[in-house]
């Protein structure tokens, strides 16, 4: 079996053209795409569901004219400047006569009979970073474990991890941690729905509270106490104990925006995403819980180094070690 | 009743590990962090063990201990680090100071409950 951990990100394909619709689909496939085809009059809704896009491929016959394509894609850019558009060009293309701002809404052009201007724009925007396998596999299996300790009764899956450039916040409830190191700087998020884990918890029940006042300061004790462990054991298991830490000590603002629910660190990186699937299997409810890790302040993936120490001497957590 | 005194900045873990307690009939009494812990063990001498996490607000575990001893003058009671921390310098820095002993996240009561019992006696 295979170590490789194949990282995935999905592209909104908004093209009506059978034949280059086959092309895109191949070469999603080949490069870790999940293509997600939209209807025209659904955009602005797919867009406001999907909280975990890479990108956003547009044809320029996917509206009646250009022009239209321009609004959309102007539309697309108000709600979601973070994600590139790449504009398919179709044979007699009108993008060259387009004023130069209007241009600019893409970030690059390609043509089904080369692909290589999209595969370039996908290396750039999308898979810019490099992960190695321990890191991701590592997060995940240590945050399922983390969260099976938090909920007990529930069986917890992962899905494929996927990189996005969403700034989108999922839920209403958010933990962010710092993650310090010499080979990373950068903070892990995990997001969640505040009803979800009420309801599947029967949280509302146990505090006595009908209108979900006291409940929701439980649901972020919760969430806290999971990022708390998966942080810990990020550092047992990533971050040696003599390594030197930060190389540098430069911040920047993280900005919330509440009512667009979107926050930005910053940078312009895509980030590693975990989505992971809490199954009550009694009920068949289910809470989500989305984890990102945004390495926005440093990122040197040639200095990372799984400490196989710290697997070898671990002490089984919940154990004992006395003096 | 020798008492047992939990401190941790999460209230879930200050339920399950002091619940999970007294349901064994153990005494017990919460912190939720290392200030906090170090006025409720000043001002109750019944306590005979702290069960306390590293990473809390305004003062945290380790130095709380470090407290415990240098500035309570608290020789005697024992104390260990239930925390997602596994460190040997932190660890180390434990031991310097005269904890008893380390146990990382989560916690399993079942497998500590007695040795906790006889700290606590």
């Amino acid at each position: 079996m295979s170590n490789e951990v194949q990282l995935v990100s999905k592209v909104l394909v908004l093209d009506n053209c059978s034949k280059s619709f086959t092309s895109i689909k191949s070469f999603c496939t080949q490069h870790g795409l999940v293509g997600l085809k939209v209807k025209a009059i659904n955009v602005m809704d797919v867009l406001s569901s999907n909280v975990d896009l890479g990108a956003i491929l547009l044809a320029e016959s996917y509206c009646e004219s250009i022009d239209d394509v321009v609004e959309l894609a102007y539309k697309i850019y108000t709600v979601r400047p973070e994600l590139p558009i790449v504009l398919r060009k179709v044979s007699q293309s009108k993008f060259e006569q387009l004023p130069e701002k209007q241009r600019r809404l893409f970030c690059s052009t390609y043509v089904t009979e080369d692909m290589s201007t999209l595969e370039s724009v996908i290396d750039e925007y999308i898979f810019s970073l490099v992960y190695p396998n321990a890191l991701v596999r590592g997060i995940s299996e240590m945050t399922i474990s983390a969260l099976e300790t938090q909920f007990k009764h529930l069986t917890v899956n992962a899905e494929t991890p996927y990189i996005v450039r969403d700034r989108i916040i999922f839920g209403e409830v958010s933990s962010l941690i710092p993650l310090e190191s010499s080979w990373c700087r950068g903070y892990m998020m995990l997001q969640t729905e505040e009803r979800a884990i009420i309801d599947v918890l029967r949280l509302d029940e146990l505090t006595g509270d009908k209108d979900s006042s006291t409940a929701f300061r439980k649901v972020g004790d919760i969430l806290g106490e999971v990022t708390n462990l998966t942080w810990g054991g990020f550092r047992t298991r990533f971050i040696a104990d003599d390594d030197a830490g930060p190389r540098s000590t430069s911040e920047v603002p993280i900005v919330i925006n509440h009512h667009h629910k979107y926050i930005s660190f910053g940078s312009s990186n895509p980030q590693l995403c975990f989505k992971y699937i809490l199954i009550d299997d009694k009920t068949g409810d289910s809470i989500f819980i989305y984890q990102r890790f945004v390495f926005n302040l440093y990122w040197s993936p040639e200095d990372f180094k799984e400490i196989e120490t710290s697997i070898d001497e671990f002490v089984d957590s919940g154990e004992l070690e006395l003096f | 009743m020798a008492k047992i005194l939990v401190v941790d900045d999460s209230s879930t873990v200050r339920e399950e590990v002091g619940g999970f307690l007294k349901k064994n009939g153990l005494d017990v009494i919460t912190a939720v962090d290392g200030k906090d812990g170090l006025a409720k063990l000043k001002a109750d001498s019944g306590i005979k063990l702290v069960v306390s996490d590293v990473n809390m607000p305004n003062m945290d575990g380790l130095t709380m201990v470090e407290k415990i001893r240098s500035e309570l003058k608290n020789t005697t009671v024992n104390i260990i680090m239930l925390t997602t921390e596994s460190s040997p310098s932190m660890k180390e820095r434990g031991k310097a100071a005269g904890i008893k002993g380390w146990i990382v996240k989560p916690f399993k009561g079942e497998s500590v409950l007695e040795t906790f019992k006889k700290l606590s006696a």
